[in-house]
């Protein structure tokens, strides 16, 4: 193939090949949102930027490519003992960016598993210091110490931590079971509580209406006494002024009318007593004897008033049942 | 092959020219753009001058090592080594300089705390304490150095 070639044709040949492979060694095309870092023999010296680079074959040699833009990692899950000996499972994501490519090349050897495992164990530390409550709770507060930790720690390897958040906190099953339980314990006592009180309401109210009907009616009935004694009161009253007004008429005018009257009533009242069909024996109050008596008496009155014939004739006539006539008195008003 | 190649002659590099800038398009950033240059050039030489293939070969690595300055300065454009549209891609931190934050944290042994864009970046500076405000002055990396304002 080459035998028609000299020795100064095939230098030229190899010499151009080697100057294509030197440009081709030197030109470094770094693409955004990477960094790469350059070692001269071994050594880093500088960072390439994003874009055409130049840099000097065999001397210089790209060492890392460093990606600059947010990236974001799985916090596996793990097993975390909370302050009041809960056991949970928690995992997580976290949010970095490198600033400086060249410290996150050469200060940590495997950046994503250092943050991997910072973030861990930060995780382990902040709930273990927290009530399982409270880990439930306050995830918001969980994030913000563990940013605070793991940004200041990583902050040596030139990158920041921009977030790092709980994804699931999973109590274990029978916790869970038993939070179920207590909330549902929870809401039944509130609920009974609500009955009771309700109840008592109902019993107070009741026993107020009660109270207002007794205390009314009693009312009433006092109200009731107290016209019945005035009525009383007048009446008796009444039966005062109609005595007095009799008795004024008695003085006025003469005794012998009162008797008059007096005897009328009872001799009225016999005839009823004889009249009651079914009565054989009449029962007589003992003052009937001595009011037949005062019979007598009336024929004293008519002998005195009309003479002793007309007496004795008064006499006969009161046997019979009738009786002259007499002045009237004037009734009692 | 060498009979292939003499026959042709000028063409050869005029043909090679087209196809490496082709190639270009197909794996960009690689530089074989400039090689395509070099070898349409030298195919021009070759057509009007006629030299010899081994000056030929030799112009054509001397032209791919002239294209880089040449692509260096045509790159800088005037100093293009950051692009205008963004200037701030992938440097956050420098989109920050000069703004103005208030201290979340009080600086305390050089440094504090401040809330930008629902994060916590630690500052660093004089000593100030918690709520004053502080301007961003220089950006190095993650590290933001504060001045109170």
């Amino acid at each position: 193939m080459f035998y028609d070639l000299s020795g100064f044709d095939v230098f030229v040949i190899v010499l151009v090949l080697l100057v294509i492979l030197t440009l081709f060694a030197g030109v470094k095309t770094v693409p955004q949102g990477f960094d790469w870092t350059i070692e001269r023999f071994g050594k880093f010296t500088r960072t390439l930027p994003p874009g055409l680079n130049l840099i000097i074959p065999y001397f210089d040699r790209v060492g890392r490519k460093v990606n600059m833009m947010e990236q974001v990692i799985e916090i596996p899950e793990q097993e975390v003992i909370t302050k009041d000996n809960a056991t949970v499972t928690v995992d997580g994501v976290a949010f970095y960016q490198v600033f400086d490519a060249a410290k996150a090349s050469y200060e940590v050897a495997d950046l994503n598993q250092a943050i991997v495992v910072l973030t861990m164990t930060n995780i382990r530390s902040v709930m273990g210091s927290m009530d399982l409550d409270a880990v439930l709770s306050h995830r918001d507060e969980i994030n913000v110490r563990l940013l605070e930790v793991v940004d200041a720690a990583v902050s040596p390897w030139g990158l920041k931590v921009n977030r790092i958040e709980i994804k699931d906190i999973a109590p274990p099953a029978d916790l869970v079971e038993a939070m179920g339980r207590q909330m549902k314990a929870e809401r039944v006592k509130r609920a009974e509580i609500l009955q009771a009180e309700g109840q008592r309401q109902s019993e107070i109210l009741r026993a107020e209406g009660a109270k207002q009907s007794q205390i009314l009616q009693a009312e009433g009935r006092r109200e009731a006494a107290f016209r019945d004694a005035e009525a009383r009161e007048r009446s008796a009253e009444a039966e005062a002024r109609a005595t007095q007004m009799v008795s004024e008429a008695i003085a006025k005018g003469d005794v012998a009318a009162l008797n008059y009257f007096i005897a009328d009533k009872y001799i009225k009242a016999f005839g009823q007593l004889a009249e009651s069909p079914n009565q054989k024996v009449i029962m007589l109050p003992v003052e009937a004897m001595s009011m037949l008596g005062s019979l007598a008496g009336i024929g004293e009155i008519a002998k005195a008033t009309f003479g002793e014939s007309a007496a004795s004739s008064a006499q006969a006539a009161a046997r019979r049942g009738s009786v002259p006539p007499t002045t009237p008195v004037p009734p009692a008003r | 092959m060498t009979g292939m190649f003499t026959a042709l002659g000028a063409w050869n590099w005029l043909i090679l020219g087209l196809a490496l800038m082709a190639l270009e398009l197909l794996a960009p950033g690689v530089f074989l753009f400039w090689l395509g240059l070099a070898a349409l050039l030298v195919g021009l030489l070759a057509l009007l001058l006629e030299p010899g293939w081994q000056l030929q070969i030799l112009l054509f690595g001397l032209f791919a090592a002239a294209a880089v300055p040449l692509w260096r300065r045509l790159a800088r454009g005037g100093d293009v080594e950051v692009h205008a549209t963004n200037p701030h891609l992938n440097r956050r931190t420098d989109a920050l300089v000069g703004r103005e934050f208030t201290l979340e944290k009080p600086i305390e042994g050089g440094v504090g705390a401040v809330r930008i864009d629902d994060t916590v970046w630690r500052v660093f500076g004089p000593d100030t304490p918690a709520g004053s405000r502080v301007r961003i002055v220089a950006a190095d990396g993650a590290k933001l150095t504060v001045a109170a304002v």
